[in-house]
């Protein structure tokens, strides 16, 4: 016969296992890379990604501007200079949507992602 | 083709004008979306300076109009002169018939002589006495004022600061810039050293492209919606106008295509945005009263860091 202490134990157990398990999955859940098809899809991955991770930015940054302050949070910028130079000729331009490497917007929008809301005037804390 | 231009004038005109490279980049801005400029600061920081070796660069016709408290229209726009030998009524042309007129000092001027250059700045033509002409292509107003403070001057009205596309302020320069300032000063420095290096045929060509770039929709509509904020704002009496608005976007097309592009981005409008709205703009003093900001241009910055612009 099975004590009733014994019952109670393994249902804890079974429970903590539960949530341990629910909880690492909403963690790869957030920490899920961005996986875009093209280059639009990149920006606005990075658009959101940006939007979490640096509430400072006014709502009316532009993209130079959050280039910029990906610069000065030491995020190196000069291939993704690149990419949105292609990107705004398709957003504003109406040049076709360019068939190039978009890996490095990806990159930055995953940093941000594992990024911490920084505290009011300084930002988020970025690193590589 | 845009960008090629705009570093030959800049590096032309900073041969005789030191740290003013933002300034004259403005100012060919403006030209290139055939508007008129409005040159802000106190007297001796080389306004009259860049404006003489702008247009020397750019091979056009300059004249010089120093405005006084006892100057009249007819010496702006000219008038009928009776010619004694054919024995009838002659036009002559003022100043105004140039392509780059400077208006020196505009608001030591009377309204009346002010409102002379509104028919001129608006429709680049010049009427006298139901007398017509059309002004030369291009036409510019490059006019300088001191500031307010200063004793003995007329505030231009709404209306006439509204014709000016931009307002560049000219404020005194940096102890790096005025150390470099008093070196080129050791030896002689003559303004008539600016060599043409844009012909007409070039900038006309320029010109034309302005009117190529592309403006998407999305664009348009931020700039609806950013007109639409500085109207709502409270702390302003007086937002931007659609002709604000219709100025704010040429002159964005003028900036893209000195920048190399041939379509307008978010960032070519907010850049640019502040030079050609803030003179506009009214701050209500009841507002300013109760310790709302009297700076119509921190006004506006916190307008663009809300108005959300497409992405």
């Amino acid at each position: 016969m099975v004590s009733n202490e014994l019952v109670l134990g393994a249902l804890l157990a079974l429970n903590a296992v539960l949530y341990a398990s629910f909880g690492f999955a909403a963690l790869r859940q957030r920490r899920r890379k961005v996986e875009p098809s093209n280059l639009m899809e990149a920006f606005n991955g990075l658009e959101l990604a940006l939007k979490e991770a640096v509430p400072d930015l006014p709502s009316g940054f532009t993209w130079e501007e959050a280039l910029a302050h990906l610069r000065s949070s030491g995020v190196k910028t000069e291939a993704m200079e690149d990419a949105l130079k292609s990107y705004e000729a398709c957003r504003y331009g109406g040049a076709p949507l360019p068939d190039m490497d978009y890996r490095e917007v990806v990159n930055v929008a995953n940093i941000l992602g594992r990024t911490t809301p920084g505290k009011r005037g300084g930002g988020a804390s970025i690193g590589r | 083709m845009g960008a090629e231009i705009r570093d030959k004038v800049v590096s032309e005109v900073s041969k005789v004008v030191v740290g003013r490279e933002k300034e004259t980049e403005l100012i060919l801005t403006c030209l290139l979306a055939k508007g008129h400029v409005l040159l802000e600061g106190v007297p001796g920081v080389s306004k009259t300076l860049v404006a003489n070796a702008f247009s020397k660069c750019l091979g056009l016709q300059f004249r010089r109009v120093q405005f006084t408290p006892d100057i009249l229209p007819l010496d702006i726009i000219g008038g009928f002169i009776f010619n004694l030998k054919d024995r009838e009524f002659e036009f002559r042309k003022g100043p105004v018939f140039t392509n780059i007129l400077l208006a020196d000092e505009i608001n030591r001027a009377p309204p009346k002589v002010q409102s002379a250059l509104l028919e001129s700045m608006q429709e680049f033509q010049a009427t006298v006495e139901g007398h017509t002409e059309k002004l030369p292509s291009p036409f510019m107003v490059i006019a300088t004022q001191n500031p307010m403070e200063f004793e003995g001057v007329y505030p231009l009205p709404e209306g006439q600061l509204d014709r000016f596309m931009v307002k560049v302020s000219f404020d005194y320069p940096s102890r790096e810039v005025e150390a470099n300032i008093l070196k080129r000063n050791l030896s002689s420095m003559d303004p008539n050293d600016v060599r043409t290096v844009v012909t007409a045929a070039e900038l006309d060509a320029v010109m034309r492209e302005v009117d190529d770039v592309t403006v998407s929709d999305d664009i348009l509509e931020y700039l609806a919606r950013m007109a639409e904020a500085t109207r709502k704002e409270g702390s302003l009496v007086l937002g931007a106008s659609p002709r604000a608005m219709v100025q704010l976007l040429h002159c964005s097309r003028a900036k893209a295509l000195l920048d190399g592009r041939r379509y307008v981005t978010p960032n070519d409008i907010k850049t640019i945005a502040s030079e050609v709205l803030t003179h506009r703009l009214t701050v209500d003093r009841a507002a300013a009263l109760k310790g709302v900001s009297r700076n119509p241009e921190a006004i506006l910055t916190a307008i663009l860091d809300r108005v959300e612009p497409p992405r």
